[in-house]
């Protein structure tokens, strides 16, 4: 169902061909008191323009670095939290437009070897890693992979252009993903949150979210083998869960309180029901909400350049649900389209900078929402105890009851986790004579070179769970290879899962190219970690013992041993007493000198 | 310890002293073997070990050579300018035969004295010669109102045509605005007789004619090398020099490749759009063409809305002229560049920045104020300011028109800005005023561009000697040996390249040679090796050092001590 949103949203933007510029907003209250505000902008540039670098929608910085670093298609993703798919449903895009937490980027990349397209790859995170401030010049050779089968090209590239193109695949799951990683992604927009749906966007809402993905995509799309036909297409989406509780929380007094007692709905069927005990009920009606409030921020007006689509603001919920709409100045036109097979109600933005916000008061409901199931469900954590060993249990589920599910799994793993892929077993559950992993591709890691690259292919019957199984070692590393912070563990990136189209799913090009996604969280490995004032340590009781050795043995060689009372006189106590006589009768000398000199001045 | 302090040894000091028996000889012996040995092997294993082990790896520099470089001892740049010489038949209307070569000769050798005469800079030789280019065939005839492109060798810095006029007529000279091309019109009863010593009044003039030609030039270079230690006086007016002096400072430094960005800024939605493939076709394409033999010219453009000026700018509202001013003090603050997407290009080279500021429609027309002493010849470029060694900025303020909003902009709309544009960019790489042609001002920059990178360079290479002699402590790589040497080697190739008059290759070698020594300059493994304090070494070293030095040494002390009470 929410798939069919998305697929409708889409056809609702017409293919790319009139106008450049496109934006589009999906507000859908989730169960929870959650919404997902689910962001999307999308630009493009014909391929004479983009050679000559006449840039227009397309941002010119960005523009460059992919003509510098020769990347033909590029996936860029930075994510922040959990999608909770057991209360929100199917995720949005299908997780296409998603990424492991942390920065992930992967990026097909125009080059005629191995080391050609790896200094390109160098050149690009580099300057990803300007433009967006992020740590992206990190992903280096033992971060970077290159996925056989997890990733295909979602752009529709010329037939020439195919052999010469690599897939490199990089993640950073330590990085943070913060404002000052919006802000250079807001510029790149046209509007630049000056007007349209993109003056929602604010660093202290977006961050505060439970879940939130900001993605980039950049693809060709070309039509024949003509390169002159091609144009480049950026899509940016931002998709982000709120919960309108905590939202809507002042900027000035952000403790929460509780709620006074008469707006609370008390069970009153509960024993000890009171004035001042209360056992609060579910809300059974719609809470009610605004956008402008949730946001912090009314929406400027409409982005004037946007195509012909200019319904860019939608809210996915019941066609009864009153919505009311605020303008300010008020009652300026707006324009309002309902879809009530899709549960849609779109609207356009008054134009001129106006602001426009939408409200829903509170309201019983008599249908629920329906929310979409999602396609798989997928859980990864270490097991295991101790410093030297582990393990790693990835449970994937396929909850539908009639289909079965082919998938790949994409581990990128650090070479400091080294697994033992003799150990890998897979289980079915229920208990099933299939055996599950089809194919495997595996790159062991180098030290201090390349990670571990693991990709299976893996069939789970309607209904089963499967649990992959494998043990892995904990590296020691060098001194200065820890950082800072190095108790509090390492990350590791997250496993991608891609959900291999079945011979049912009737899905349009587009959605098929982009494919159908799950990553698992991350995870925190703990690796033995030294106390760091070791080496001074070493150094120094080394040095001790071994003075203490030296000492012994250049003694018994070198002294000459004799009776006590052979000893001839030392006299070196007997200079210094009379060195220290001496200096004090000086000192004495000069004192009484001193002395006499002030009686004699007095 | 237990010979020198034991405790009884105070308390027997005033009773006699009890003798230990005599030592045997090899017992002696035994003991000053053990010394020696220890000693030997701290002397000849353990410190040479350490000394490898720890030094800092210095390759061999050649520091003299370098500072010579630097000091200007290895190179004394001249220029020496070829100016072909040619005689060509006059025009159809005079049909008159060229000048003999004889006479040629003559003249040639006269005009030649008049200049060593006129020229007091001495980095500049002018020379005159023969022309050994045909460009007219003897039976062809010159029409004197056609520019004719004439390919010109590379170390030929003019060609000088010797046209016949009708009789009577005073001597002139047209510069040819497109190629390197000097005619000089005469009558022919101006030829000097042969055998004559004085100077001819057509040599005279001919070599007044060069003089000027090259006069900025001369004034260019000599700016430029007096700006450094390498000490060429500096004959320049005052006023002359501030001015060059000022388009030094706003020129960029020499590059071989220069990106250029237009940006279009619009502190709203209007316009989006703009025609500059047209544009920049019609007004910056030739002008880059002629351009590229001195360096790449790549452009972009890029539209930005919602990109107002700087915010705590406040233009002010003229009630007179229903127009908002900018003053003077606030361009310098315009550029908004905490939002305004101005990144350099990622490529190699410097990024020049052209932008074109469309004001809000209640903020229009946004115009700069000027003083007293503003520019009122050339209305034209009032609203436009140069940033030097960065760019230029344009306000551009659209009519009213009665169709509403222009959304777009057409190339007759941007055609002031390009032009001004240019101006911009000509005057950002440093391109002199003068002479009138063309590709004789780029190649005075050529040749000045040149002079500058090797000063740059061997100066460079001087500092780098400097920092080598005054920290011992600092690393020198084998690369930066390498790249030391190849930027010497390409230095001495410019400058060789430069008295050979060829300026072209003399400027590629001088790029390589700068390029080389910043290289060298700027090794990252050089620096690493200066933070490392003495102190941090001694810490290490001194409970090792420290427990074995004391017994060895006061052993050592010792057995000379007796070994000479001994020897008495």
């Amino acid at each position: 169902m929410i798939f069919r949103i998305f697929l409708s949203l889409l056809l609702l933007l017409p293919l790319a061909c009139c106008s450049d510029y496109h934006e589009k907003l999906l507000l859908r209250p989730l169960p929870g008191n959650a919404l997902l505000a689910s962001f999307n902008f999308r630009s493009n540039a014909t391929a004479n323009s983009f050679d000559e670098q006449n840039f227009r929608y397309f941002p010119r910085s960005f523009g460059q670095i992919l003509q510098h670093a020769h990347t033909k298609e590029l996936h860029l993703r930075f994510s922040v939290g959990r999608w909770d798919a057991e209360t929100w449903g199917a995720r949005p895009w299908n997780g296409a437009r998603e990424g492991g937490t942390g920065v992930e980027l992967w990026a097909w990349v125009e080059a005629k070897s191995d080391e050609e397209a790896n200094s390109r790859w160098l050149t690009l995170t580099n300057a990803l890693s300007g433009l967006f401030c992020a740590s992206l010049n990190f992903i280096d050779s033992t971060r970077t992979i290159r996925p056989m089968k997890t990733f295909e090209p979602e752009g529709l590239h010329p037939k020439s252009m195919l052999p010469n193109l690599q897939l490199l695949h990089g993640v950073l799951p330590h990085e943070v993903v913060c404002t000052e990683n919006l802000t250079p992604f807001v510029k790149l927009l046209p509007c630049k949150g000056k007007a349209g749906i993109s003056s929602l966007l604010d660093g202290h809402k977006l961050f505060d979210a439970s879940w939130q993905v900001m993605s980039i995509d950049v693809r060709p799309i070309c039509h024949g083998d003509d390169e002159s036909n091609c144009i480049l297409e950026i899509e940016q989406t931002v998709d982000m869960v709120l919960d309108r509780e905590r939202s809507k929380r002042p900027r000035d007094n952000p403790i929460p309180r509780p709620l006074p007692m008469d707006q609370i709905e008390c069970d009153v069927s509960k024993p000890y029901h009171a004035e001042d005990s209360c056992y609060p009920l579910e809300k059974s009606s719609e809470p009610a909400w605004d956008l402008a409030e949730i946001f912090g921020r009314h929406i400027k007006g409409d982005c004037p350049i946007t195509g012909d689509d200019s319904m860019t603001v939608c809210v996915n919920t019941q066609p009864e649900r009153i919505i009311n709409v605020f303008t300010n100045p008020e009652d300026q036109d707006f324009g309002m389209k309902k879809i009530p097979e899709e549960n849609l109600t779109c609207f356009e933005p008054p134009s001129n900078g106006t602001d426009f916000s939408l409200s829903f008061p509170e309201q019983n409901m008599t249908t629920p929402l329906p929310l979409a199931s999602p396609r798989i469900h997928a859980f990864r954590s270490i097991t295991g105890y101790g410093q030297e060993r582990g393990g790693i249990q990835a449970i994937i589920q396929n909850p539908s009851s009639t289909e079965p599910l082919d998938v790949i799994y994409l581990e990128s793993l650090p070479w400091y986790m080294k697994p033992y892929l003799h150990t890998l077993r897979s289980q079915l559950s229920p208990p099933s004579t299939i055996q599950p992993i089809k194919e495997t591709y595996y790159r062991p890691a180098l030290d201090r070179r390349r990670g571990t690259h693991l990709e299976l292919k893996l069939h789970i019957p309607p209904g089963s769970s499967l649990t992959l199984t494998y043990d892995i070692e904990k590296a020691i590393l060098r001194y200065t290879e820890y950082p800072p912070d190095a108790n509090r563990g390492f990350d590791v990136a997250p496993a991608a899962i891609r959900v291999l189209p079945g011979p049912n799913d009737a899905v349009d090009e587009d959605t098929r190219r982009r494919g159908i996604y799950v990553r698992t969280t991350s995870l925190l490995l703990p690796l033995p970690t030294p106390d760091f004032s070791m080496p001074y340590n070493v150094i120094i009781l080394t040095s001790t013992v071994m003075a203490l050795g030296f000492g012994g043995i250049f003694n018994i060689l070198v002294r000459r041993f004799v009776a006590a009372d052979e000893v001839p006189e030392n006299k070196l106590p007997l200079a210094l007493t009379a060195l220290v006589a001496r200096f004090r009768g000086r000192i004495r000398q000069v004192i009484t000198k001193a002395m006499g000199n002030r009686e004699k001045t007095e | 310890m237990d010979e020198t302090s034991p405790p009884e040894s105070s308390k027997a000091t005033t009773s006699t002293q009890k003798q230990p028996p005599p030592e045997p000889v090899d017992a002696i012996r035994t003991r000053q073997l053990v010394i020696f040995s220890f000693w030997a092997i701290i002397l000849f294993l353990g410190l040479p070990t350490w000394w490898k082990t720890t030094s800092i790896y210095r390759a061999q520099l050649p520091l003299q050579l370098m500072e010579e470089w630097a000091d200007g001892k290895q190179c004394k740049p001249t220029f020496p300018l070829r100016i072909a010489v040619e005689a060509t038949p006059g025009p159809a209307s005079v049909s008159a035969p060229p000048m003999a070569p004889r006479i040629l000769q003559h003249l040639i050798k006269n005009t030649q004295h008049a200049l060593d005469d006129l020229n007091d800079f001495p980095i500049h030789h002018i020379r005159l010669l023969t022309s050994e280019l045909s460009t007219t065939t003897s039976s062809e005839s010159i029409d004197p109102e056609s520019e004719i492109m004439i390919p010109i060798p590379d170390d030929i810095a003019l060609l000088m045509r010797l046209i016949p006029i009708g009789n009577g007529q005073p001597p002139s000279a047209k510069l040819h605005t497109y190629s390197p091309v000097l005619d000089v019109f005469y009558s022919s009863n101006m030829i000097p007789t042969e055998g004559s010593s004085f100077t001819s009044p057509l040599a005279m003039f001919i070599a007044k004619e060069l003089q000027s030609i090259f006069t900025e030039e001369q004034a260019t270079i000599a700016h430029a090398l007096s700006m450094t230690s390498w000490g060429a006086p500096n004959k320049n007016r005052p006023e002359l020099a501030e001015s060059l002096t000022k388009r030094s400072t706003r020129s960029f430094k020499y590059a071989p490749a220069y990106y250029i960005t237009f940006s279009l800024f619009t502190p709203t939605s209007v316009p989006f759009d703009w025609d500059i493939e047209g544009a920049l076709e019609k007004h910056i394409t030739p002008l880059l063409s002629s351009l590229s033999s001195i360096s790449n010219f790549t452009t972009d453009s890029q539209v930005q809305l919602y990109a107002g000026f700087t915010p705590s700018i406040k233009p002010e509202y003229d009630a007179d002229k229903n127009s908002w001013s900018l003053s003077r003090d606030d361009l310098s603050g315009f550029i908004n560049a905490a939002e305004w997407p101005l990144s350099p290009n990622m490529g190699a080279g410097p990024t020049i920045n052209f932008i074109l500021y469309v004001p809000a429609a209640h903020q229009s027309p946004l115009v700069v104020r000027h003083n007293e002493g503003g520019d009122p010849s050339n209305p034209d470029r009032s609203n436009s300011w140069l940033i030097p060694q960065w760019g230029g900025v344009q306000i551009l303020n659209l009519h009213k028109s009665s169709a509403g909003v222009i959304s777009y902009l057409t190339k007759d709309d941007l055609e002031s800005s390009m032009r001004t544009f240019s101006t911009q960019l000509l005057s950002l790489l440093g391109l002199p005023n003068s002479p009138s042609s063309l590709p004789m001002r780029l190649s005075t920059l050529t040749r000045v561009h040149a002079a500058s990178l090797i000063y740059s360079a061997s100066s460079t290479i001087g500092a780098l000697a400097r920092l080598t002699r005054t920290l011992p402590s600092i690393a020198i790589p084998n690369q930066v040996a390498s790249s030391v040497d190849r930027s010497i080697s390409h230095l001495s190739a410019a400058c060789s390249s430069l008295s050979n008059g060829k300026f072209a290759s003399a400027l590629e070698e001088a790029r390589i040679a700068e390029q080389e020594a910043e290289k060298a300059f700027f090794e990252r493994s050089m620096v690493a090796q200066v933070y490392f304090p003495d102190e941090h070494k001694a810490v290490m070293y001194v409970p090792l050092i420290g427990t074995i030095a004391v017994p060895l040494v006061t052993s050592a002390v010792r057995e000379i001590r007796r070994w000479r009470k001994g020897g008495k």
